[in-house]
C-alpha cells in the first residue's frame, strides 16, 4: 500500500517531467531527444539562482523557466524549424546534437557529481493516511497536477491554444487560415522548455541531478508519454502514475539497482505492444 | 572508352582500391613509429564503427542509438572467450562478431517494428537496460570489469594489422551489399517505405540481414577495442559515446554515402588530436558541428564534394558550349 501511494505521488513528478516532451511531439511532431537535458539544465539554472539570490527554489524556478523558455524560442525558430524540412531523420540528429551540447556544457561548467537543491522542506516528511511521505514529493505532485490542468485549459480555452491545436491537427490548413506555424512551433518549444525547467527543479528537490542524468530522464519521460499517448496532456498524468508505481514495485522486488532497468523494460514493452499509447484510440499511421 | 568498359573498370576499382590500400598498410605497419601505429588503429576503429552504423542508419534510415550494445558484446565476448576457452585470438574475434550478430538478430525482432524516433529511443532504452544488467551480472564480474588475460595480449603492430583487415572486410562488405538488390531495397525502404513495399520489397527481409551484418562488423570492432584497451568495464564497453561517435562521424562525412564515414572519421580524429588537452571541449565542438551540418549542409562533406564536382562539371560544359558557339559563328 505504501508502495502504491509512493508510486502515485512519484507519478505526479514524472508527469511534470514528461509534459514538455508530449507537448512538443503532439504539436510539432518532433521527438525532442534533448528533453531530458532541458530538465537537467532547468535544475541547474534554478540552483544557480538559489545560490546567488538566496530564496525559495519553488519561487526561483519561475524566472528560470521564463529564461529557458525565452532561449528555446529562437532555437526552434532559427535552427529546428528549417531542419524539419529535411525529413524525419534530421530533427532526430539535431536534437541529439543539442542534447550532447547541453550535457557537455554542464560537465564543463559544473562537476560531474550529482547535486541537489536544498530547501527547508527537502528532508521533512508529512503523515498522510498513516504513511510517511516526503514533503517534496507531495509538492511535486501538486505542481504536476496543477501544470497538467493548466496546460489542458490553456490548450482548450484560449486563442493561443486553439491555434496550437489547429497547427497540430492540420498544419497546412492552419497556415492557410493565417496561423504562423513557425511562430507557433517556437512558442510551443518555449512553453515546453519552461515546463521542463520546473520539472527539473522538482527532480533536484526530490532526488538529485548530474550533468549526464538527462538521458535516463529522457527515457523515463518518453515511457510516460508513450503510455499516456503521445501528445495527450492528461495522459501524461496516467502514464506518470503507472511508471511511478511499476518502478517502486520493481525496486522493492528486484532491488533498487534495477529501478532504471524496469523503466526501460516497460518502455520497450509498451513500444512493442501499443506504440500509439495505452489509453488512446488507435490512429492510422500517416 | 565505351560505357560498359568504364562500368567494369569502376566495379573493379571499387574493390581493388581498398584491397591495395589495405595491403600497403599491412606492409608498412612494421616501418611505422609505434605512436603512429596506435593512432592509426584508433582512427580505423572509429571508421569501422561509423561505416557499420551507416549501413543501418545512413543507407537504411533507421537511426540507431543502440550500436554501443554491439561494441560491448563484441568486447566482452572476446574477453570471456580468451579467458575461459583459451581460444586463439583471430577465431575469438570472429566468434565475438558472430555473437554480436546473434544478439543483434534477437534484439532486431522487437526493435525493427519501430520506426523513426521510436526506433532511436527504443534502441537507446535497450542500451541503458543492458548496461544496467551488465553492472549487476556476476558472470561478467559486475561493475568491477574484465581484464584481457596477459598471455593473450598482442603487440600494437599485430593489432593494427587485425584492424586493417577488419576495416577491409567492412569496406568490401558494404560496397558489395550496396551494389546488390539488397542495397537497392534498403535505399528504397528508406526513401519511400510504402512505395517500396508496394513494388515487392520485404521490409524485415531487407532490414534483418543488414542489421545483422552491421552488428557483426560492430562486434568485430568492439573485440579489437577490447584488445587495444586491455580491460573492460560495463560503463566503458557499453558507453553511449560509441553511438555518439557513429552519429557525429557519419553526419559530418555524409550520411548514407560509402566513403563519408571514412572522411568523417579522419575529420573527427584530427579534431580530437588537436583538442586532446581540453577534455570535453572536443565533444562540445563536435556536437555543435553536427547541429550546424544538419542545418546548413545536410549531406556532409560528401555532399559538399559532389556539389563542388557538379559545379566544375557545369562550368566545363558551359565553356565547351561557348567554344562550340564561337566555332559555328
Amino acid at each position: 500500500m505504501e508502495l502504491v501511494v509512493q508510486g502515485i505521488l512519484l507519478g505526479g513528478l514524472y508527469a511534470t517531467t514528461a509534459l514538455g516532451l508530449s507537448l512538443v511531439f503532439g504539436v510539432i511532431r518532433m521527438v525532442n531527444l534533448a528533453h531530458g537535458d532541458l530538465l537537467v539544465v532547468g535544475a541547474y539554472v534554478t540552483a544557480l539562482l538559489v545560490a546567488s539570490l538566496g530564496g525559495d527554489p519553488l519561487l526561483l524556478m519561475l524566472p528560470a523557466a521564463v529564461l529557458l523558455g525565452a532561449l528555446a524560442y529562437p532555437l526552434q525558430r532559427f535552427v529546428l524549424n528549417p531542419i524539419m524540412r529535411h525529413g524525419q531523420e534530421a530533427p532526430i540528429t539535431a536534437t541529439f546534437g543539442i542534447s550532447v551540447v547541453l550535457q557537455t556544457v554542464l560537465l564543463l561548467t559544473f562537476s560531474a557529481d550529482p547535486r541537489t537543491i536544498n530547501a527547508p522542506y527537502a528532508a521533512t516528511q508529512v503523515e498522510v493516511f498513516g504513511i510517511g511521505i516526503r514533503t517534496t514529493l507531495l509538492i511535486a505532485t501538486a505542481i504536476g497536477i496543477l501544470l497538467v490542468v493548466g496546460l489542458d485549459l490553456l490548450l482548450k480555452r484560449t486563442r493561443f491554444g486553439k491555434e496550437v491545436r489547429a497547427a497540430s491537427i492540420d498544419p497546412d490548413a492552419a497556415s492557410l487560415v493565417g496561423i504562423d506555424l513557425k511562430h507557433t512551433y517556437a512558442l510551443v518549444l518555449g512553453l515546453a522548455t519552461a515546463v521542463a525547467a520546473i520539472g527539473g527543479t522538482l527532480i533536484a528537490l526530490t532526488f538529485a541531478v548530474s550533468p549526464t542524468s538527462g538521458t535516463s530522464w529522457l527515457l523515463r519521460a518518453f515511457t510516460v508519454v508513450v503510455i499516456g499517448g503521445l501528445g495527450s496532456i492528461r495522459g501524461t498524468l496516467v502514464g506518470g502514475i503507472l511508471v511511478g508505481v511499476v518502478e517502486d514495485v520493481a525496486a522493492t522486488v528486484f532491488g533498487a539497482e534495477y529501478r532504471d532497468v524496469a523503466v526501460f523494460g516497460v518502455l520497450v514493452l509498451v513500444l512493442l505492444l501499443r506504440p500509439e499509447g495505452l489509453f488512446t484510440r488507435k490512429v492510422r499511421r500517416a | 572508352m565505351n560505357a560498359t568498359g568504364s562500368r567494369t573498370l569502376r566495379t573493379v576499382a571499387a574493390y581493388a582500391v581498398p584491397v591495395v590500400v589495405a595491403l600497403a598498410l599491412l606492409g608498412l605497419a612494421d616501418a611505422m613509429r609505434l605512436s603512429l601505429v596506435n593512432q592509426l588503429t584508433s582512427l580505423l576503429l572509429l571508421a569501422i564503427l561509423a561505416m557499420a552504423w551507416n549501413l543501418v542508419s545512413g543507407f537504411g534510415g533507421q537511426f540507431s542509438l543502440g550500436h554501443s550494445i554491439f561494441v560491448g558484446v563484441g568486447g566482452y565476448a572476446t574477453a570471456v572467450l580468451l579467458d575461459h576457452l583459451d581460444m586463439p585470438l583471430v577465431p575469438a574475434i570472429l566468434l565475438s562478431g558472430l555473437i554480436a550478430a546473434v544478439v543483434g538478430v534477437i534484439l532486431a525482432y522487437p526493435m525493427l517494428r519501430l520506426r523513426g524516433p521510436y526506433f532511436a529511443i527504443g534502441t537507446l532504452g535497450l542500451t541503458l537496460a543492458l548496461l544496467g544488467w551488465m553492472l549487476n551480472w556476476d558472470f561478467t564480474k559486475r561493475s568491477q570489469g574484465y581484464t584481457i588475460p596477459a598471455d593473450a595480449t598482442v603487440d600494437l603492430v599485430t593489432l593494427l594489422r587485425i584492424t586493417v583487415l577488419v576495416a577491409l572486410v567492412t569496406v568490401l562488405a558494404i560496397t558489395l551489399i550496396m551494389r546488390r538488390p539488397l542495397g537497392l531495397a534498403l535505399l528504397a525502404l528508406r526513401d519511400n517505405e510504402d512505395g517500396a513495399i508496394s513494388v515487392g520489397v520485404r521490409r524485415l527481409r531487407t532490414l534483418m540481414p543488414t542489421w545483422a551484418i552491421s552488428a557483426f562488423l560492430t562486434g568485430l570492432m568492439g573485440a579489437v577495442v577490447a584488445m587495444q584497451k586491455g580491460q573492460l568495464t560495463p560503463t566503458s564497453a557499453f558507453s553511449i559515446q560509441y553511438a555518439l561517435d557513429a552519429v557525429v562521424i557519419c553526419v559530418i562525412g555524409g550520411l548514407g554515402t560509402l566513403y563519408g564515414p571514412l572522411i568523417g572519421a579522419v575529420v573527427v580524429f584530427a579534431l580530437r588530436q588537436y583538442t586532446a588537452d581540453f577534455a570535453g571541449w572536443a565533444t562540445l565542438i563536435e556536437a555543435i558541428i553536427v547541429i550546424l551540418v544538419v542545418r546548413f549542409f545536410p549531406d556532409g562533406v560528401m555532399g559538399l564534394l559532389s556539389r563542388g564536382r557538379d559545379a566544375v562539371a557545369a562550368a566545363l560544359i558551359r565553356r565547351r558550349g561557348a567554344r562550340a558557339a564561337a566555332q559555328t559563328e
